[in-house]
């Protein structure tokens, strides 16, 4: 017998009181977690998804459709710039790679891009099966890809014009798959691979014209790697000021789109914070309740000889009884959750990969938790401190 | 040993002053305290338990002072040295009645066993009842524990505040025989305070206030 022991009987001899305060307190842990992790993976996802780019040079337009658009392929391009003016701009000693892409044509929703063996690299992505693009009107796939649509090594495939899923502009040449790419979990993953070539033979053909020359031949943008942090001051404000085109950064473009879309997730963050509270009210409540409701009873053990440090320790240890539970419980409604908002979203195309809560979002709120814990059992445990054991055995008759 | 001396006691300024005769009792002696509602009885024993303090005059029990324990010192010595009985609710209604007995020694160095208990339980008839809880009691057995919890840490004084007046005739005389018999195992001073005068022919030593 110990004072943890009294605290637990306590706890057992009112098991309804117990579970609402559990029940209410793991839901507003469950949903901070949650708010928190989904926001973490959201942004992870994206970063991920920049792999290793640092500008894009596209037309000119909205820098944040050109980085949506050539870089998490979200949205439209913004238009072509000049393949020969590419090249040119390629050759900046401050560049260390790159990669040229072009688009405009998909295979049932999936973007076909032409583009050079150096973009797989930019995401880290590697050949699962088969061999690179070596000539024209040969495809390699992104995992995802390859999975939804069943596809495999020497498939064929007729891509239709535009980016969205029709049957009606279908080019007639045919795409023959030659490789399939390792799963990465980021954008590469739902796209499919071929040279600049194969887009400007599919293109040309449509048109009857001859192979174009070099200074007709366009691209839809140039993705940008510098070797040092350098380039970044000076490339893009040479290419806004002096070219056709323009050079965004996606880092930034994508800094501003969090700003956007982070309301809808300090909304949520406000709701659980308001839940918190709330359970934490609801903690208070019941254990000054059971504090006036057992005066006699804690009366009785002022007369045992506790002290009233002992008692105020009694129902420390309750009130953290709850909270304790109601942690694993929250991390358990998480998970559970969790998987199934997964479930019910996995019919979309989006790669839907959490990244796990670091140890140090856990601990921030679990400190947040404790704040509120300590602040309504410190309310709870004043009618100890004024307790008057005389009165209240006095009381009794 | 208990002696007490000049022991005056007031509620608020302005309201009517408490005093009380005083006491002296030798170790294993015993005392009934009659009065009427309201005379200051249950206040006399409060001072007695240290859960008063008086305004002015002195309690010795064994020879310490109570004025002179601060505290968490007056805590554990009331822990160790004086059982209270209570005239209806007894004990800590969450717990059975073993666990009752062990959370009375929780508090007190007093070295106890579980086989102690027991042979406690046997003797006031609860043996049967030590895993059933406080609320599956009866009223006569209720205050059995109530002994039960005011003896089990051998303690100097047993302090007893109408512990009869709920019982019918039968249960009044049961409750005081156990009482004196487990005060006398300890040899211990038992007071009780009462306005039951059923019970006056069961104690040689009586004051009335």
């Amino acid at each position: 017998m110990n004072i943890w022991n009294i605290s637990l009987q306590n706890i057992k001899s009112k098991p309804l009181y117990t579970f609402l305060s559990v029940f209410i307190a793991s839901l507003s842990i469950a949903l901070l977690l949650g708010t928190q992790q989904l926001k973490r993976s959201f942004e992870n996802q994206i970063e991920n998804n920049l792999g290793k780019i640092d500008v894009v040079v596209g037309a000119k337009g909205s820098p944040l459709q050109l980085v949506l658009a050539s870089v998490l392929h979200l949205d439209n391009p913004t238009g072509n710039i000049s393949y020969k003016e590419a090249l040119k701009i390629s050759k900046n000693p401050l560049i260390k790679s790159a990669v040229p892409i072009s688009y405009g044509d998909n295979y049932k929703g999936y973007r076909i891009v032409g583009t050079t063996h150096e973009y797989p690299t930019l995401y880290s992505a590697e050949l699962q099966k088969g061999h690179r693009v070596e000539n024209a009107m040969e495809v390699i796939l992104g995992n995802s890809v390859a999975q939804k649509l069943n596809l495999k090594i020497g498939d064929t495939l007729l891509s239709a014009h535009g980016l969205v899923e029709n049957s009606i502009e279908v080019h007639d040449l045919l795409l023959t798959v030659v490789g399939i790419l390792k799963p990465t979990q980021k954008v590469i993953d739902r796209l499919i691979l071929t040279n600049l070539e194969s887009i400007w033979n599919l293109h040309d053909h449509e048109g009857h014209n001859d192979i174009k020359s070099i200074d007709e031949k366009e691209i839809t943008s140039l993705l940008i790697r510098f070797k040092s942090p350098r380039g970044l001051l000076t490339f893009p404000r040479r290419i806004n000021e002096r070219t056709n085109m323009q050079a965004a950064l996606p880092k930034y473009e994508l800094h501003k789109l969090y700003e956007y879309t982070s309301v809808g997730f300090k909304t949520i963050s406000l709701i659980a914070y308001l839940i918190l509270v709330i359970s934490c009210i609801t903690l208070f409540i019941s254990l000054y309740k059971m504090v006036k409701e057992r005066a006699f009873d804690l009366a009785i053990l002022r007369t045992y000889g506790a002290s009233n440090f002992q008692l105020i320790k009694m129902v420390f240890y309750e009130g953290f009884i709850v909270v304790f539970s109601s942690f694993l419980l929250g991390f358990l409604l998480l998970k559970i959750g969790l998987r199934f908002a997964l479930y019910c979203m996995k019919s979309n195309n989006q790669q839907n990969i959490l990244t796990a809560l670091s140890f140090q979002d856990v601990l921030q709120i679990a400190m947040l938790i404790l704040i509120m814990v300590i602040i309504s059992v410190s309310c709870a445990i004043y009618p100890i401190i004024k307790m008057d054991v005389s009165k209240i055995l006095s009381n009794e008759k | 040993m208990i002696q007490t001396e000049n022991l005056t006691y007031q509620y608020k300024k302005g309201t009517a002053i408490f005093s009380f005769p005083n006491i002296t009792l030798e170790k294993g002696e015993n005392l009934l305290i009659l009065g009427a509602s309201g005379i200051g009885k249950t206040t006399l024993l409060h001072l007695l338990a240290g859960l008063l303090k008086p305004v002015t005059g002195k309690i010795y029990i064994n020879e310490v002072a109570l004025n002179s324990l601060k505290n968490n010192k007056l805590d554990t010595f009331r822990g160790e040295n004086i059982g209270l009985v209570f005239q209806k609710k007894h004990a800590i209604q969450s717990l059975n009645v073993f666990d009752n007995l062990k959370a009375r020694l929780l508090f007190s160095n007093a070295l106890v066993t579980d086989k102690k208990i027991e042979i406690v339980l046997a003797q006031l008839g609860l043996s049967e009842l030590k895993r059933n809880k406080v609320s599956e009691l009866s009223e006569g057995q209720l205050q059995r524990l109530g002994i039960a919890l005011s003896v089990i840490h051998n303690p100097q004084v047993i302090l007893a505040d109408e512990p009869t007046s709920s019982l019918d005739d039968k249960n009044c005389k049961i409750v005081i025989k156990l009482l004196k018999n487990q005060a006398k195992q300890t040899n211990a001073n038992l007071i009780v305070i009462t306005h039951d005068h059923r019970i006056k022919a069961c104690f040689q030593n009586s004051i009335t206030l």
